[in-house]
């Protein structure tokens, strides 16, 4: 019953994969460095010189095409608005009601579950070292940490700091610009290309294939803690893009575009 | 004789390693200094309102709050008198310290690693760190220049630099009203919960 769904998200998938390809040039020559730039200065000691006087300019920014701003803000603020009565409370009564124990258990066995997503990019990335350290990490958790409930990995130096792969960062990878930003209901700042990136998470995540064969309790029963173990996280990470800031939307927008470049080039 | 001439033309490689391993090492040493002091307030602060106040004097010591807030503002800077310059400065310190400061929880201290520094132009250094904090590593990388001394210019935290994040709100609210439309919006900022 519910592959005729996923047939068409994929449809959907390739059909904005097509449409990414089109807004990569576009997005490449809007995206900038954050970095400070250092070309075309003169230099001292073979090294570029810190320019004196206009290093105003030299912070470029990160930028995104946002055509649909005004409707992008719109949802930014329903989203606020569901983030406050909805969201928040759920995830305190979820802190509340569970020890942390149990949640970190919890977040422990959906995060080793959810091992094929990082395992498949960091392989379509090229990234074999990567990938078999994932494969490492998964063993060691599934066998050694009761079925992920325990961390193991993180005793191993080598296990304990693998940068976690994504679809939307493969396609980052393999050139594909950000294409438009979006603000989804709910999910938040994402740009076409990490929607479409999503998509494909999506399509490797194990509990999406469970769901496909139990009914709609167990689909339930099954989804919502995977949900619900990593709303604190996403909650204070929103938070830190968004307060003390001059303009929320602008500030996530733009720690939402830095951070995805960061994540490219882990 | 080839020998001699082999070594004197190394001798300005050497000396110019020289120079940048010293520029490092001492920027290094204030990064050093200016993470201890906000490790040890952070582990005696009984709660985040005094950390955000006890971290203050430290972060003046060792940031160059003029030198962010005139990049965060970008080219507009110039249109600001000297007095506009300075009421921005301070509530932009304000913001700043208190965007920094709610990164830790008070007795709460992570692990840093330290990895090594790069100095991409002379007078500026970087120093990449990697931070366990709450069972997260997250990579975060300071900016040092050399303002007569060395001061920590800007902080990037998984890529998200401060002042770069700043730079288009500060854009936006110039568009809108020039400089008293950012002097407007720091106040309301500063003077919010968050």
């Amino acid at each position: 019953m519910k592959t005729r769904p996923f047939i068409l998200e994929s449809l959907l998938a390739a059909l904005l994969v097509a449409l990414l390809s089109g807004c990569a040039a576009t997005s490449q020559r809007q995206s900038s460095n954050a970095s400070p730039a250092v070309t075309g200065q003169a230099k001292r000691d073979g090294k570029p010189v810190k320019p004196q006087g206009d290093e105003v300019d030299e912070y470029a920014t990160a930028s995104v095409a946002d055509p649909l701003e005004p409707l992008n803000r719109a949802i930014f603020w329903l989203n606020d608005q569901i983030y406050t009565f909805v969201v928040r409370p759920i995830s305190k009564t979820y802190d509340t009601v569970f020890p942390g124990p149990v949640r970190t258990g919890v977040y422990n066995v959906f995060d080793n579950v959810d091992f094929p997503i990082r395992f498949v990019n960091d392989a379509l990335q090229g990234n074999f070292k990567r990938a078999g350290q994932e494969g490492e990490k998964f063993l060691v958790n599934t066998v050694g940490g009761a079925g992920g409930i325990v961390r193991l990995s993180d005793r191993f130096p080598e296990l304990c700091n693998v940068p976690a792969a994504d679809t939307g960062q493969t396609f980052a990878k393999w050139g594909i610009g950000h294409g438009i930003y979006l603000v989804l209901p709910i999910l938040g700042p994402k740009s076409l290309r990490d929607t479409v990136g999503l998509a494909g998470d999506y399509a490797l995540d194990p509990v999406t294939w469970l769901t496909l064969y139990v009914n709609h309790a167990w689909t339930l029963a099954i989804s919502c803690p995977d949900g619900v173990r990593t709303l604190h996280g996403k909650l204070s990470t929103y938070d830190a893009a968004t307060h003390n800031t001059l303009d929320r939307y602008l500030a996530a927008r733009t720690a939402y575009i830095q951070n995805r470049k960061h994540a490219a080039l882990k | 004789m080839t020998l001699r001439l082999l070594l004197l033309s190394l001798t300005p490689l050497i000396l110019l390693s020289g120079t940048a391993s010293a520029s490092t090492d001492a920027a290094e040493k204030l990064l050093h200094s200016a993470v201890a002091e906000v490790m040890d307030a952070t582990s005696h602060a009984p709660n985040s309102a005094a950390l955000a106040v006890s971290v203050r004097p430290i972060l003046e010591k060792y940031v160059s709050f003029d030198s962010m807030t005139r990049r965060a503002v970008g080219p507009g800077w110039r249109q600001f008198t000297v007095d506009q310059q300075k009421q921005a400065t301070r509530l932009f310190t304000t913001l700043i310290i208190r965007t920094y400061s709610s990164k830790f929880t008070p007795g709460e201290i992570p692990t840093i690693k330290f990895r090594s520094a790069v100095s991409p132009v002379t007078g500026r250094v970087e120093v990449p760190t990697t931070v366990l904090y709450h069972g997260n590593y997250d990579d975060v990388t300071y900016r040092l220049e050399d303002e007569g001394g060395w001061r920590i210019t800007d902080m990037v935290v998984e890529g998200v630099s401060l002042i770069a994040n700043y730079r288009p709100q500060f854009d936006e609210q110039f568009k809108q009203g020039g400089v008293k439309a950012v002097i407007d919006s720091l106040s309301r900022s500063v003077s919010s919960q968050h």
